[in-house]
C-alpha cells in the first residue's frame, strides 16, 4: 500500500489549471458572464492559499500559544463580519455580537477537543489547534447566519402574532419564542443532516485530505467523527448565544415589538 | 363616575414625521370613548400607545389613578388589552386559539380557561359550538373577529381597545357585538372601552364620549 503524500509539483499544479480553462469554456459558450469572476477567483486562489501556506508554515514552527490566540480572534472576527453579510433579512446588525458568539463557542468547544479529547503535546500545537478551531469557525459561520437571518425572518412574518401575544401579557420572550425556536432549527438543520449522511453521501475534505496524506483511513476516520461531532456542538452554542443576544433587540425597552419589525407585515 | 383611563396629552406623530398630534381624553368606568376620525389621522396608531405596544413621543396615561409607569409593561398590557382590527390567529383549533393567552405565565397565575364561558360567549356572536374543533385558520374574517373578541373577553382586561369591531362584520354580527360590549361594560364595575370607528357611529353604546382626531394638529378634546 502506498503511504505518505504523493506530491504534486509545479508542473502539475500548473496542469490544474487546465480544469479552469474547461469551467472557462463552458462559460463562454453558454455566454454565463462568469469569464471574468472565474479567472479572478482562480488567481486569488492561488495567491491566497500560497501566502496562507507560508503563514502557516512559520506558526506552526513558532509554536507560540499568544500568537495561535491572536490568529484565532482574527479568524472568529472575519467569520463574524462573513456571518453577518450573508443575511438578507437583518439590516445594520452589529459584527460584535456575532463575534463574541463564535468566539465563545469556538473557544469552548475548540478547547475541550483539543485539550480533552486529542490533548497533543503540548496542548496548544498550532498543527492541531488551527485547523480544528478552523473547521469549527467555517460551520459554526454558517449556522449563526442561518438562524439569524431565520429569527429576523419569522419576526416579520410573524409579527402580527407577536404583538397579539405581547397585547395579552406576555414578556418578549414569551412572544417570540416560536421565532427562536424556528431561527435555532434552521440553523442546526444543515449540520444534523450532514451526520445523517457523512460517509454515505459525502466524504467529509478533512477525512479525505487527511487519507490523501497518507493517513490511515482509520485514524482519518476517527479524527472526522470527533470533528463531526464537534461542529454540531459549536454551531448549537453559536446559534443559542446568537439568537439570545439578539431577540431582545427586536424590542423596545417596554417590551414591545419595534416599529420597524412591525410595520414590515402591512 | 369614576376615571377609568386618563389620556394626558401624549404626542405621537404620524405618518413619516408629517403631522403631530397631542391628544387629551378621559374613559370613565362603564364608559366607551370612540375614537374618530379619517384614516390615516392616527386612530390605531393612539390605541397601540394606549397599550404600550409603540412608544409614544411624551405624556402619561392613568389607570384607576395610577400612572402607567407604575405598572410593568406586560402587566399594563393585561389591564389595558389592545384588539387589531384584523387579530390574529395561531395555528391550531378555535379552541387552541381561545386558550393560547392562558399558556402565558401571566396570565394563568391567576385566571384559569373556562370553556362554558368561551361557548356561551361564542353563541352570544352566532359562532356555533362545533366551531371550537375547526381549524382557526379557516376561519372567515367576520368569525376570526369575534373569536378574537371572545378571546378578548376571557382574559378578563378592565379596559378593551377595540380597532374597527365592526368592520368584517354584517349587521346582524355588529349588533350582536354592540350588546355583548354593552352587557360586558354592565356586568361589574371598574370596565371601560375604547373604540376605533370611522364614522363614529357606533349606535347601542350608551355613555359614549367621543375624541375626535380629525385629521388636525394640536389639542383633541373630548
Amino acid at each position: 500500500m502506498n503511504s505518505g503524500v504523493v506530491p504534486i509539483s509545479n508542473f502539475q499544479l500548473a496542469l490544474s489549471v487546465i480544469l479552469v480553462v474547461i469551467a472557462g469554456g463552458i462559460s463562454a459558450a453558454l455566454r454565463l458572464g462568469l469569464l471574468k469572476s472565474l479567472a479572478w477567483g482562480t488567481v486569488r486562489t492561488f495567491i491566497q492559499l500560497t501566502f496562507i501556506g507560508y503563514v502557516l508554515k512559520y506558526v506552526f514552527s513558532a509554536n507560540n500559544l499568544w500568537l495561535i490566540f491572536v490568529i484565532i480572534v482574527v479568524m472568529c472576527f472575519i467569520a463574524a463580519r462573513a456571518s453577518v453579510r450573508r443575511t438578507p433579512n437583518v439590516p445594520r446588525y452589529p459584527v460584535t455580537l456575532a463575534f463574541w458568539s463564535l468566539l465563545a463557542s469556538t473557544v469552548l468547544v475548540g478547547f475541550i477537543v483539543v485539550r480533552v479529547i486529542i490533548n497533543p503535546v503540548p496542548w496548544y500545537s498550532a498543527r492541531i489547534v488551527i485547523p480544528i478551531f478552523g473547521m469549527i469557525l467555517g460551520n459554526s459561520m454558517n449556522g449563526i447566519a442561518l438562524s439569524l437571518d431565520r429569527l429576523y425572518g419569522e419576526s416579520y412574518a410573524r409579527a402580527g402574532e407577536i404583538e397579539a401575544l405581547l397585547a395579552f401579557g406576555a414578556t418578549p420572550w414569551e412572544a417570540i419564542r416560536g421565532c427562536v425556536h424556528d431561527a435555532m432549527r434552521a440553523g442546526m438543520t444543515p449540520t444534523i443532516n450532514s451526520l445523517m449522511v457523512v460517509g454515505l453521501v459525502s466524504l467529509p475534505g478533512m477525512m479525505t485530505g487527511q487519507i490523501l496524506g497518507g493517513a490511515d483511513p482509520h485514524e482519518a476516520v476517527r479524527y472526522q467523527i470527533v470533528v463531526m461531532l464537534m461542529i454540531s456542538a459549536a454551531v448549537a452554542i453559536g446559534c443559542l448565544l446568537l439568537v439570545g443576544f439578539s431577540y431582545k433587540r427586536l424590542f423596545t425597552p417596554d417590551g414591545a415589538l419595534k416599529e420597524e419589525i412591525f410595520k414590515s407585515r402591512q | 363616575m369614576e376615571n377609568l383611563l386618563k389620556i394626558d396629552n401624549i404626542r405621537f406623530t404620524i405618518g413619516v414625521n408629517t403631522g403631530r398630534v397631542e391628544v387629551s381624553g378621559l374613559l370613565e368606568e362603564g364608559g366607551v370613548l370612540n375614537i374618530c376620525g379619517p384614516s390615516g389621522s392616527g386612530k390605531t396608531t393612539l390605541l397601540r400607545i394606549l397599550a404600550k405596544l409603540k412608544e409614544t413621543g411624551g405624556g402619561s396615561v392613568f389607570l384607576q389613578g395610577k400612572p402607567w409607569t407604575d405598572f410593568s409593561p406586560s402587566g399594563w398590557r393585561r389591564k389595558v388589552y389592545y384588539l387589531a382590527q384584523k387579530p390574529a390567529i395561531f395555528d391550531g383549533t378555535v379552541e387552541e386559539n381561545l386558550k393560547k393567552p392562558f399558556e402565558l405565565a401571566a396570565v394563568k397565575t391567576d385566571l384559569r380557561f373556562d370553556l362554558d364561558r368561551a361557548a356561551r360567549l361564542m353563541e352570544r356572536l352566532y359562532l356555533p359550538q362545533e366551531l371550537l374543533t375547526r381549524d382557526a385558520r379557516t376561519l372567515s374574517g367576520g368569525e376570526s373577529s369575534r373569536v378574537a373578541l371572545v378571546r378578548a373577553l376571557l382574559v378578563e382586561p378592565s379596559v378593551l381597545l377595540l380597532d374597527e369591531p365592526l368592520a368584517a362584520l354584517d349587521r346582524t354580527a355588529a349588533s350582536a357585538v354592540i350588546e355583548l360590549i354593552a352587557e360586558w361594560l354592565e356586568e361589574t364595575g371598574g370596565r371601560g372601552a375604547a373604540l376605533v370607528s370611522h364614522t363614529g357611529d357606533i349606535g347601542g353604546l350608551s355613555c359614549c364620549s367621543i375624541l375626535d382626531l380629525g385629521g388636525k394638529e394640536g389639542d383633541l378634546s373630548e
